[in-house]
Formats: structure tokens, sequence, C-alpha cells
């Protein structure tokens, strides 16, 4: 597969990501930046507390996507199942910074 | 825990729940009730704390302030009482509304909900019905336009003109239907789950929004059309409600009933673009099927007032009128929510060139 396949498969990809992905991602990041654990109940606390979703299985369905897209990675770490965002992860923020208007949004969990 | 704020507000906080908080500027009202928890607050008056606000909201209004840290503290994430006609539930709650409308942002956990008597206009004094049409346009207002408090219940007291009920059979029916309401979270928690979910946290998410809240139970026939039962069935005690913006409902099914029914239900709403929380629940002492109903829709005082003008008879109507011109309209606020998300995330630091700074930091890009 030549490179532009690549970057233009990669930019589709980004471009179907929604505000609750990009939420998500941006969580994971500034939670890694500050040397915290993120795991998956304190990113369904915070999708419900900003009322992206009220089920589990959509915050679920949201966080595999991720996963899938290789944009995060989920490790299980004790009984929780951490998430640490890829460097495909950091391209993809930082493209949906760039170039999408979504506003970040304070994690409830991180701020507390 | 309940609050009840004013000689009406504390007796019915204290039928929903002796373990109660009551609030007032009189003692000898206090004294009626026998709740342990209570908040007298201080009137500056010769005369002593033996007497009430005397319909006049501006002596509730100042006695709020002697109590304000202790009262802001007690009502996080908590249900209040009040009715809008009298001094001192009016003036309280007028300076407890003002407080939160100018604090930065609650949590959902902490927002405090309000059930609130309205006078019947045409029968209850002319203090009464100014004193709620400022509240509605005032206070009350504010509050809802900075999303600060939780679910407002607008009780009325037609029914009981009307009907010629006793206070206290009146008071009976508003606490009785208020406590079926709250019962949803535990009845989902108790009862065999076969459809849906709605656990405490959901529950008080819900009651955490800042819009009015018409909640009402009723017999349900599956075979008959839901939009003609719930009409029929609204809540007496209640203003009814506008076009829903959210809605919730927990449907209890008698044993080996038919469940199905609930997908009318969801249709009922997914038509006014409204996704319900639900929950359906099996209820072995049910012969029926039954549905506990709540729908929450935001309209601006000026509106409701006019809908309380509605139920005045000609001369109450034409006196309201009069003291409504003499209040100046509030200007119409336009938000854009992105952009102030956008501000406001700015001001917080968070901009563009600090998310890539974090990401360069972790050294992912």
């Amino acid at each position: 597969m030549n490179r532009d396949v690549e970057t233009n498969l990669f930019q589709e990809q980004v471009n179907g990501l929604q505000e609750a992905h990009f939420l998500v991602l941006y969580w994971v990041a500034v939670a890694e930046d500050r040397g915290l654990s993120y795991n998956i109940t304190n990113c369904f606390d915070d999708l419900k507390a900003r009322a992206v979703t009220r089920t589990k299985q959509t915050a679920t369905s949201i966080i595999e996507t991720l996963q899938y897209l290789r944009f995060i990675d989920v490790r299980d770490e004790g009984n929780r199942k951490n998430m640490y965002i890829t460097p495909h992860g950091a391209r993809a923020l930082e493209s949906l910074v760039r170039e999408h208007n979504f506003s970040p949004q304070k994690s409830f969990y991180l701020e507390a | 825990m309940v609050i009840g704020i004013g000689g009406a507000g504390g007796k019915l906080a204290y039928q929903l729940d002796p373990k109660c908080t009551v609030v007032n500027v009189s003692e000898t009202e206090m004294k009626k009730l026998g709740t342990e928890s209570k908040i007298l607050a201080s009137v500056h008056s010769v005369r002593g704390q033996m007497r009430g606000s005397r319909k006049d909201p501006g002596i509730g209004k100042d006695a709020f302030f002697s109590i304000r840290e202790e009262l802001l503290h007690r009502v996080e994430g908590e249900l209040v009482i009040c009715s809008t006609g009298g001094g001192t539930g009016n003036g309280i709650t007028t300076g407890l509304l003002e407080a939160l409308s100018t604090r930065e942002r609650i949590l959902p956990a902490d927002k405090t909900s309000f059930a609130l008597i309205l006078p019947y206009a045409k029968l209850e004094p002319a203090e009464f019905i100014d004193n709620t049409i400022n509240f509605l346009q005032g206070p009350l207002s504010e509050v809802i336009d900075s999303g600060n408090s939780g679910n407002i219940f607008l009780f009325s007291n037609r029914l009981k003109f009307t009907s010629r009920m006793s206070e206290s059979a009146y008071n009976q029916a508003i606490i009785d239907s208020l406590r079926d309401y709250y019962a949803v979270p535990e009845k989902g928690e108790k009862l065999d789950l076969l459809d849906g979910h709605i656990d405490y946290e959901d529950f008080a998410l819900f009651n955490a929004k800042p819009y009015f809240n018409h909640f009402t139970m009723f017999t349900f026939d599956p075979a008959e059309d839901y939009e003609k039962q719930l009409q029929k069935n609204l809540n007496p005690y209640l203003l009814p409600p506008e076009n829903p913006i959210e809605a919730l409902f927990l449907l209890e099914i008698p044993s080996n009933g038919d469940l199905t029914a609930f997908y009318d239900i969801l249709e009922f709403y997914a038509e006014q673009n409204v996704t319900p929380v639900y929950g359906v629940v099996e209820n072995p002492r049910l012969k029926q099927p039954r549905i506990t109903v709540s729908m929450l829709y935001s309209r601006k005082p000026m509106e409701l007032v006019e809908d309380f003008n509605q139920v005045s008879q000609k001369h109450t109507q034409a006196k309201v009128r009069k003291s409504l011109e003499q209040h100046v309209p509030l200007p119409k606020l336009e938000v854009n929510l992105k952009k102030e998300a956008q501000k406001e995330a700015r001001e917080k630091g968070a901009n563009e060139e600090d998310i890539i700074k974090v990401l360069q930091r972790l050294g992912k890009i």
C-alpha cells in the first residue's frame, strides 16, 4: 500500500470521528500528560456528565471504535481497563484540533 | 432530604419527610411542626420573631441573608418546597434562586429541585398573585437562564378550590404523587427488569436538568392510543406540560403481561424528537400495566404568567395585567452555545495550542 493511500485512509478515518471521540482522545491525552490512569468507567462517567450519552453501551462503542482504529490502547491493569493514546491517536487528535471545530471540555474525573 | 421554606412549604415538606428541614422567619410557625431540623431566618423587627412575613416577600428576602450560607449548603442536591404566594416562601426562595443564578457552574449532583405551589388566581388574595408574577418573571426566569437549578415542579392550587378539598387532603395528594414519582428508581432496582433501565444515577441526572417537570402516573391500556391516555391522565395538581424536551417513563407490567407496549410509547416520543430514559419492570402485585411518566419542558416564565392569568376571573386578570405592565420585559438573550463553549475553553487555557503541547510532551507527535 503506498503512502498516499495510507494518508487518505487515515484522513477519512479522522473525518469520520465525532465530538464524543474527540473528547475521549482529549481526556486520555490529558490524563497521560498528568501521569494519571484513565479507565473506561472514568470515561463513561465523564461522557454521562457531559450529557453525551446515558448508556454504558454507547460509551463502550465510542471507546471500542477508537481502539479498533488503533487510536487508543486499552490495557488490563489490575482490575481496571486503562486507556492510553497511541501515536496514531495523537495525530488524529492533532488533526481534529486543527481542522475540526470541536471544543475541549473539562473532565470531571481529571479536574476533581 | 427535603427543605420546606415558609408556612406552606414547611407543612408539605414535613408531610413528605418528617426528617425534613424547615425554614421560616416565624418561631410560632416552626413550632407547629415536629421536625427537629429548623432554620430560623432573622427579621429586623422590633416585634421580634413571632410574626411572619405578612405576605411581603421583601421581608422574606431580607431574612434570607441571615441564613444565606447555611441554606445554600443545605439545598445542594435536595428538593425545596415553597409556595410562591406568601411572603416567607417567596422571599427566601427568591434570595436562594438569585444566589444560585450567579454561581459559576453547579455539578448535576448538587443541583436543587424546586416544588413550587402557585395560588389559584380566581379565589386567592391579589397579593399572592402579584408575588407569584414577580417570582416567575424575576428569580425563576434568572435561574432557568443560568441552568443552575434542577427540575422545577409547578403545582397549582386550582384543584383545591374547584374540588373544594381540605388543605390537608390537597397537601396529601401532592405528597402522594411526589412520593410515587420519586419511587421510580427504587422500583427500577427492586422489581424484575424486562427492558431498558432507570437506576438512581439516571434518575438523579434527569432531575438535575433545569427544566419544568410534569409527571403523572396511570393505569395503562396497551390496546388504547398512548397519547389519548396521557392527555386524559395528566397530573391534575401540576400545570399542564408543553411539548417535551426530554422524557422518562417506567412501565410496570403484571406477571406474564405483554411488555411490547413500550415500543408504542417510544414511537410517540420519537415523533417529537425525544428519546426517553425508560425502564420496563415486572410488578406481580399489579393486575393491569401501570405507567409513571415524566416530561421536561421549557418555557419562559412570562408565558407561564399568561397561563396563570387564564384561570383568573376578569377582574383579577385586569389587576394582574396592570401589574405586568409595570414590569420591564426581560430582553431575549441570544447565546451561541458553540462560541460560548470555545470562549470558556480558551479561558481555561485548553485551546488548540495547549492540546498540541500536551501531545508533544508525550512524545507522540
